[in-house]
Formats: structure tokens, C-alpha cells, sequence
């Protein structure tokens, strides 16, 4: 990702999210978090932060939700695991949400959030 | 109020912030940290990361002690700060022991630089410390309250062991009963510095119950045990106290360790974690110990346990036993390689990036080819090798917590042997030869691992 696709996806989750979106950098790369992200009534909880790892040395963004963070099924994603980023635990897990960088973030996010409907 | 402040002070640091403040010249000097930080409960943890002193010519000349210096001669702090996200502490130091207090010129420049600082760095903590010979006391801000924090601080300095200035002036805490064969190697400050103690001890199995039961015959304070996995059959030879029942009742190795313990019966607390390390439990659990020993089969796990230990500015003790055959499939080669390592990471001393301990060659190594953990094979174990690992870690942690072999703040007196560059601390058993050697190995300032995450604390949103 260059810093240029970053900068762009920092302001477009910024405009898209408002308030409930924060960021910094931290060793070279951008940590970009959403407080509030609705998923399907059916997952535990219902809502959930997400964090985004945008680094230049990444071809795509990473992204963590929070640990214990259930599919529709009631389920942990599979191949979910704890990891901790900048001083934080994240349950990290194994979705291949594509990223085209002409879609942009939002439509990563979406992605995201329509991965969780899915049961497995 | 209930609140503590704790200033953590890295290996380095430490000697250059005393050397700076604490010089008998023609006025104060002042020096500015930049700070990370956390919060454990009611305790607020600042963690210095650098220190900015001014040139001799940034003071303006004043015909009292204190220390007057030009508003400009602070912007490279106040820059380095905003790039860093990090919070700005200005230090200065009143010659003499016990608590020192603030003048009145020395309250008017915190009442008017914090604020300042605060508003450059919004989410960190500001301050300013007056350090005497044996304490300290502050002004802090902590992020979001609008009134400031004034406080007594505990400094935690780390250097050959870790040296605490308490927050107030408290006699030491009077040692157990029955341990003054004990007491004569590490003297009553020693066992008080015991008593208070919290360690973390990750991995219960052939290691880490040995140092988990060590641990509680020194009076430890408090154990936090951090464990997920139960005990087997295959155990039996290994973890210390374990019962046919035990494996019976298919137990957790933590519930083991606790009998354990509480069967000492010298009054250490334990806090049971019984999951995986980092979950927000374990993670929690970890950041709020005095030293954390890692006794855990993989390198993501230790990469985890020195990631958690540089962050946060806990000193680290790593064992590892590895027992190899020469020739797996012969019955007539019956020879072994049994190696082994005790890693001590200090705060601003080498992690075990520096010393190629880890290596992004190593993890992928320990990978699949989808890139999952690879259940490691049964190694061969035996309790005796484990013990001896588990004896030094548990003399590492006798001597970060009580100095028994030393106190000093300098990088000097880490020294491996003769050899400046090396820094002791990373020991290796060769079992067959029956020897536990010191290898030191060399620090490097600019590790991305150890110097790139050092103090940096909790992220600052």
C-alpha cells in the first residue's frame, strides 16, 4: 500500500465513520480504528471495534476485531487467534477479504462486515 | 485519592538522567522525557522513551538556584513529542534524601508548561518531576481529566537489578518468619522488595513449575500464573506436584501449580490466567507484573512475551531446553545434544531480536506451509535439565527483584565479563557437558524490535 492509498483511506474512513474513528501512526505504519462497526443481529455482540493496519510494506490491510467476537452461527471465526497490536489485544482470524485499490477502504470494510454474516 | 503515579526508567536512562538533573552546578539543570504510558487499575505508568537536555547556552543566567531557560530551546522536545505521540515529563532534581517538594517557582512553571504540553499531545500524559537522592514528586496530567495530579511517584529505575524509590518514605516491610538464612542474601530490603513482588509466570509445564514452586519458597508476594493447557500422562515425569489424580481429573497445569504453592504455605497470592497469551485477560494479567518469566515452547509465543516485556518495560526470563538425538532411528547411537538458554531482557538492555534469538527466519520456520503453528513434535524432556533452567531463571528474578549481586544503574556494569560490548544476561546450559555458561551478547540501539516498541506503552487513540 503506498502512503498515498493510506492517506486516502484514513480520509475516507474519517468522512464515512465520523467521530467514532481514530488513528496513529506508529512505527512506520497506521493503525486505524472504528469504535462502533454494526454487524448482523445475529453475531455476539452486535457491534465491535475494528482495527486496521495500514503499512507501505503490506500489499493489503490487515484488520483485527475484538477478541470473542462470534460469526451469525455463534461461533469464533476459524483459525481466529489473540494477537497484540500496539499494546492491544486483537483477535486476528483468516478471512481473504479482497482489496482492489479502486474499490477503496470502505468497500474493505463492508466486506468485512458482510464476512461476519457467514457462518464458518 | 487512591490514584499512583509510577515512572518507569529504562537501562541507559536511568544513568543519563541522574547525570543531567542531579549535578551539583551553578543552578538546576532540567531535562524533558518523552513518556509512554499505560493504566493498571489506579495506577498511572509512565515510561520514559528519551531524554532532551538543553545546551549550556539555552539557560538564562539567574541569581538564584533554580534553573530559567529560553521558551525556544524546548521545541525540539515539544516536536520529537507530537512525532512520537508521546507525552513530556521536565525533570529537575533537589539534592538531599527523602521526599522532595516543589518551590514555588518550580509549581508556577508546571502550571504553565503542562497545559502547553498537553495541548500539543492531547491523548498522553504530561508532567513534572522533582527527583531528591532517594524519591520523587510530581505534577501530572493524565489524558481527558482537566485538573492536574499532584503526587508522590514511584520511580522505578532498571539497570543490574531494578531499583524502586518508593512513593513515600515507609520502612521496609519486616521479613517472614523463618527466613533469615534467606535474608542473609538478599538483606530485609530484599525480602520487602520479595513481599511486594508480582511475577508472571507463563507456561506451567516442565519449566515452569519449577520456577512457579521457587517462586513461593522465596515469599514471592504474588504469582500470576498463566496457563491454558491441562495436564497428560506424559507429564508425569516433569511438572513438579503432580498426582496420578491430577491426570485423573485431566486438571489444568495452573490448578497444579497453585496446590503447589498454597502447600508451601508462605502466603503468596496467585492469580490464575487460564488462557492463551496475548487474550485481554492474560494480557492485562501481564502488565501489571513486576517480572514476567516465560517457560513456553514456541518463538510466537517468546516473540509475543518480549514484545509485551519491551512495550511495557518489564524485565523478561526466558527458558528453553532443547534435547536432540544424534541418530533418532539407531539403537546403537544413544547420543544426545541437550541445549538450553536462560534470556534475562532488561528494559533498554538487548531482547532476544539482538542476540538472533528470534528471527523472522526462525518463525517461518516454525510455520506450516499454510502458515499455521506446527504442533511441535514430543521432545524429550527431563525434570533434572528443566530444573537447572528454572533455578537460574528463578536467581535472575531473585536478583532483578532483591540486587543480591549488585545494584548498579549503569550499562557498564552489565557487562559480560571483560568484553564492554557484551551485555550478560543470556546464559547457555550444554547438559551433557553439565555446564550453564554466560554468553552475553551485544545490545543494539537501533533494533527495530527492542528500541522501535521500547516503552511505548498502550496505544495512544
Amino acid at each position: 500500500m503506498s502512503p498515498e492509498v493510506i492517506q486516502r483511506a484514513v480520509s475516507e474512513l474519517t468522512a464515512r465513520y465520523g467521530e467514532p474513528v481514530r488513528y496513529i501512526q506508529e512505527g512506520g505504519q497506521v493503525l486505524v480504528r472504528l469504535d462502533d462497526v454494526e454487524l448482523y443481529d445475529s453475531c455476539t455482540p452486535g457491534h465491535t471495534k475494528i482495527l486496521l493496519v495500514l503499512n507501505p510494506a503490506q500489499p493489503k490491510p490487515l484488520f483485527y476485531v475484538l477478541p470473542g467476537q462470534t460469526l451469525s452461527n455463534g461461533r469464533l471465526p476459524k483459525n481466529s487467534s489473540n494477537e497484540m497490536v500496539a499494546g492491544e489485544s486483537w483477535m486476528r482470524f483468516s478471512f481473504n477479504i479482497p482489496w482492489d485499490e479502486g474499490d477503496g477502504i470502505i468497500q474493505f470494510v463492508a466486506s468485512i462486515r458482510q464476512r461476519f454474516a457467514q457462518s464458518e | 485519592m487512591n490514584e499512583k503515579i509510577e515512572l518507569r526508567v529504562p537501562l541507559g536512562l536511568g544513568e543519563q538522567l541522574q547525570e543531567r538533573v542531579c549535578s551539583d552546578g551553578q543552578h538546576e539543570t532540567v531535562a524533558f522525557g518523552l513518556v509512554g504510558y499505560y493504566r493498571i487499575g489506579r495506577t498511572h505508568v509512565l515510561l520514559l522513551r528519551q531524554l532532551l537536555t538543553l545546551r549550556y547556552v539555552d539557560y538564562v543566567a539567574q541569581h538564584h538556584a533554580g534553573a530559567v531557560w529560553k521558551g525556544s530551546a524546548m521545541l525540539p522536545a515539544i516536536e520529537a513529542a507530537i512525532d512520537g505521540n508521546l507525552g513530556i515529563v521536565l525533570f529537575h532534581a533537589h539534592l538531599h534524601d527523602g521526599p522532595p517538594d516543589f518551590s514555588s517557582d518550580d509549581r508556577e512553571t508546571a502550571e504553565r508548561l503542562i497545559p502547553l504540553f498537553s495541548r500539543r499531545v492531547k491523548s498522553r500524559p504530561h508532567g513534572s518531576i522533582v527527583l531528591s537522592r532517594t524519591n520523587a514528586f510530581g505534577f501530572i496530567s493524565i489524558p481527558n481529566r482537566p485538573r492536574l495530579l499532584r503526587s508522590k511517584i514511584l520511580v522505578r529505575w532498571f539497570g543490574s537489578a531494578t531499583l524502586d524509590w518508593s512513593a513515600d518514605s515507609a520502612p521496609p516491610t519486616p521479613s517472614l518468619n523463618g527466613l533469615t538464612a534467606q535474608t542473609d542474601v538478599t538483606g530485609t530490603s530484599g525480602e520487602s522488595a520479595l513481599r511486594k513482588a508480582n511475577v508472571a509466570v507463563v507456561g506451567l509445564g516442565g519449566g515452569g513449575s519449577h520456577v512457579s514452586a521457587q517462586l513461593s519458597h522465596l515469599g514471592v508476594g504474588r504469582l500470576t500464573l498463566i496457563d491454558d493447557d491441562h495436564v497428560e500422562q506424559k507429564h508425569q515425569h516433569r511438572i513438579i506436584g503432580i498426582t496420578p489424580r491430577d491426570i485423573r481429573l485431566v486438571r489444568l497445569k495452573t490448578r497444579v501449580a497453585r496446590r503447589v504453592s498454597r502447600n508451601i504455605g508462605l502466603g503468596t497470592a496467585l492469580t490464575l490466567v487460564e488462557e492463551k497469551v496475548p487474550s485481554p485477560t492474560a494480557l492485562a494479567a501481564l502488565k501489571s507484573a513486576d517480572v514476567i518469566v516465560g517457560c513456553v515452547d514456541t518463538l510466537h509465543s517468546r516473540r509475543e512475551l518480549q514484545t509485551i516485556a519491551t512495550r511495557f518495560a518489564i524485565p523478561y526470563v526466558d527458558i528453553g531446553l532443547r534435547i536432540r538425538a544424534f541418530s533418532p532411528d539407531s539403537l546403537a547411537d544413544r547420543r544426545v545434544s541437550i541445549g538450553g538458554n536462560v534470556i534475562t531482557y532488561i528494559p533498554g538492555g538487548f531482547c532476544m531480536w539482538c542476540c538472533g534469538f528470534i528471527s523472522e527466519t526462525k518463525l517461518a520456520a516454525e510455520l506450516d506451509q499454510f502458515g499455521y503453528l506446527q504442533n511441535a513434535p514430543g521432545e524429550a524432556q527431563v525434570v533434572s535439565l528443566n530444573g537447572v533452567l528454572a533455578s537460574q531463571a528463578v536467581n535472575e528474578v531473585l536478583q532483578i527483584l532483591t540486587g543480591f549481586a549488585g545494584t548498579s544503574l549503569s550499562r557498564q556494569s552489565l557487562a559480560a565479563g571483560e568484553q564492554a560490548d557484551l551485555q550478560r544476561g543470556f546464559k547457555k546450559l550444554d547438559g551433557v557437558r553439565g555446564t550453564l555458561e554466560e554468553w552475553g551478547a551485544i545490545w543494539y540501539p537501533d533494533c527495530p524490535h527492542c528500541s522501535g516498541d521500547l516503552a511505548h506503552g498502550e496505544a495512544a487513540w
